[in-house]
């Protein structure tokens, strides 16, 4: 009955997961009194859903970044791909080899040696021996460990603890790749190393599953995204879509939680191209911010603007003084040629009292909406390189 | 179940999910997970796990020496001064008759098989909870980890009747040419063994309590199982109930007969034994892995 898939495919059908949400202690007590309670028929059990009707298909070969919030139900997805929770209810097919770029440190022991704890990783996810052996020159090498390898990893620093473990995992050649937040690991040369190695992998054809709150990290390494929220799939597309939607709703959360009570209001934004049309902003063409704020205040203020990709930081600021008189007061800006490649963005605005930094916030530093760029697409950065570039800079060859 | 898979490839032309498509308020009763055991392929999967039971028993060893002075001498020195303390007890004050074995190897001998039951089941019983944060990234299958700590307290044994063999120097005789009954015996043991390490150790992932029972069956074990005496101190017409309940009596009694004696083990006890002790062992299984699903859920 069932069809046979090819090495690589991840299916997921109707999955539902759920977790305890009353009160639960793991006491003999508490078992007493609960078995108590249900012999008078009264279960007293709550339960909250974790995951809510997941059906995904990949293929072999896909790369798909896992997005959502805090407590979307990712962790949860990714731990029932690897088969170390169950599922409620609903069918998990995982074919091939199922290797988990995870974070082992916890389960290494101190006495052994980091060589000792080499091959038990790789016992624990299902490498031979001479498998390990053949790897171990490169597994040292990914961990940058050195002569430290028969030192106990007890003398080892945090830094090389969480390297050893991550090293194991990432030189096992599995069909399906799953990866749950590695760049919280290590310093920045080797979360570069860790997405190379993914990019290396995902190349050789295995199929990769990415959560991560790093959104570029996940937008160099993913091509399908999909976007988790309260436990189901929300958007299921293209990576920049799903990137695109799951920005939005962040910008829609942070705008919704107002402002309320300062001195200074923003009414009114706007953001033009060269006929006046928000649709028509392009790429090294003027562009006009234009500002209406509203409020009691009377005096000299600074006025900030910016403009980042996402919630990330900022790609620009700038800033402007301005006289509030008690009414309404209208500002605008003039870019002559917007230096942002083809994407959407989202803008930033604040006032501060002059003369002061700290205590002088007329209005804080807030996204005021987001604006769409039309225009070329920024050249593909070499293989090593994370972060897509935000600007967009007018250039000429010459050969 | 052919027209769902079809529905199912259809869908994958099209994979953006309708956005905003109602979900159902629960999932449909027929899919609700239940746990499948195929015998054949748990077989298979413990058998590919044999590595890892390996490095986890190794790793237990080497982390358990490494720090220890005496390394490996422990293995000899806890047995052999509860031995002393029993010839002087037991054999002394209160004048246990063996027969024609010296007491002293009377007595080893239940320690040896006490000591190996003990070992697996106070450190097996950990072995889920020591191990629960590689329990929530890694899968493997669970029953590998009390395998190992049995493998360790094999390698234990192993030195212990290393012991056991000088021991017989020191007393001059010679082990009886009944002792390969002993191979049957020592399947009994580990079948018994394993399947209450089995159950203690999802036991205690569930209730922490348990934790605080295991030096309270250590204690009483000891004395509750015929180390000390022999199994004709308990009396006649509780004898086969006591060996249901508690194989390792009719272990130790088999093991004095083939290598002290040079009987053949009492046919009866002995099947008795073995009965027990699988049921013991599948019923272990079984529950284990009836509770292994949860683990990840209650860590």
């Amino acid at each position: 009955m069932s069809r046979d898939y090819p090495l690589g495919t991840i299916r997921t059908e109707q999955v539902w997961k759920r977790f305890r949400a009353d009160q639960q202690r793991m006491l003999l007590r508490d078992r007493v009194d609960q078995m108590a309670r249900r012999l008078r028929g009264d279960r007293g059990e709550d339960w909250r859903w974790a995951l809510r009707d997941i059906n995904l298909h990949i293929e072999p070969g896909e790369s798909v970044g896992l997005i959502g919030s805090n407590g979307s139900g990712k962790s949860t997805l990714l731990k029932m791909l690897t088969r170390v929770m169950y599922p409620y209810a609903g069918v998990i097919d995982v074919r091939g080899r199922i290797g988990a770029l995870i974070e082992i440190r916890a389960g290494i022991h101190p006495d052994l040696t980091g060589r000792e704890n080499i091959y038990l990783f790789g016992a624990l996810l299902g490498l031979k021996r001479r498998e390990v052996a053949g790897r171990f020159d490169d597994i040292v090498e990914f961990a940058r460990l050195g002569g430290a390898i028969d030192r106990q990893v007890k003398f080892y620093s945090s830094g090389m603890q969480m390297r050893l473990g991550f090293a194991v995992a990432a030189y096992l050649e599995p069909h399906v790749l799953l990866v749950d937040e590695v760049l919280a690991v290590g310093d920045a040369v080797f979360q570069q190393r860790c997405l190379d190695r993914m990019r290396e992998v995902a190349e050789q054809g295995t199929t990769i599953v990415f959560v991560s709150h790093d959104l570029p990290a996940v937008q160099s390494i993913c091509r399908r995204g999909v976007w988790l929220e309260q436990g189901t799939v929300r958007v299921d597309a293209g990576i920049k879509d799903a990137l695109a939607g799951y920005r939005d709703s962040i910008e829609a959360q942070s705008e919704a939680s107002a402002r309320v009570g300062e001195p200074l209001q923003l009414l009114k934004y706007e953001v033009r191209g060269e006929d006046g049309d928000a649709t028509t902003l392009h790429t090294d063409e003027p562009v006009t911010v234009e500002l209406t704020l509203g409020g009691d205040y009377r005096g000299d203020a600074t006025l900030h603007l910016g403009v980042s990709e996402g919630t990330s930081s900022p790609i620009f600021q700038i800033s402007h003084e301005i006289r509030m008189t008690g009414g309404d007061h209208r500002v605008a800006c003039v870019i002559p040629r917007l230096p942002l490649p083809r994407g959407r963005y989202t803008l930033w605005t604040g006032v501060y009292s002059i003369g002061r930094t700290d205590g002088g916030t007329l209005m804080s530093w807030h996204s005021a909406g987001q604006f769409d760029v039309f225009g070329p697409m920024l050249d593909t950065p070499p293989r090593a390189v994370v972060m897509a570039a935000p600007v967009f800079v007018p250039h000429q060859w010459e050969d | 179940m052919g027209g769902q898979r079809a529905q199912v490839i259809d869908e994958q032309q099209d994979r953006a999910a309708p956005p905003g498509a109602p979900v159902p308020a629960g999932p449909p009763p027929e899919l609700v997970f239940k746990r499948r055991l195929r015998p054949l392929q748990v077989a298979h999967e413990l058998w590919a796990a044999r590595e890892l039971v390996r490095a986890l028993a190794e790793r237990d060893l080497r982390a358990r020496y490494k720090q220890a002075v005496l390394g490996f001498a422990w293995a000899v020195l806890t047995p052999l001064a509860l031995c002393a303390i029993f010839t002087l007890v037991f054999h002394r004050a209160v004048k246990i008759e063996t027969g024609a074995a010296p007491y002293t190897l009377f007595a080893y001998v239940g320690l040896i098989v006490w000591q190996f039951f003990s070992n697996t089941m106070n450190q097996g019983a950990l072995s889920l909870a020591n191990n629960l944060s590689l329990l929530n990234k890694v899968y493997c299958p669970r029953e590998v980890f009390p395998l190992a700590t049995m493998l360790v307290a094999t390698v234990d044994m192993v030195i212990g009747i290393g012991v056991l063999g000088l021991m017989f120097l020191v007393f001059w005789t010679a082990p009886a040419a009944t002792f390969l009954w002993a191979l049957p015996l020592l399947a009994i043991q580990f079948a018994f063994t394993y399947g209450i390490a089995l159950i203690l150790s999802v036991a205690v992932v569930y209730l922490r309590d348990v934790r605080h029972l295991l030096p309270i069956i250590t204690q009483m074990g000891v004395f509750a199982t015929p180390v000390a005496y022999p199994l004709a101190k308990i009396p006649q017409r509780l004898q086969e109930i006591y060996v249901g309940i508690n194989p390792l009596g009719a272990v130790i009694e088999g093991y004095r007969k083939a290598l002290l004696y040079g009987d053949a083990p009492d046919a009866r006890m002995t099947l008795i034994a073995a009965a027990s002790s699988l049921v013991f062992l599948v019923g272990g299984y079984l529950v284990f892995k009836k509770l292994e699903t949860g683990i990840a859920d209650v860590a």
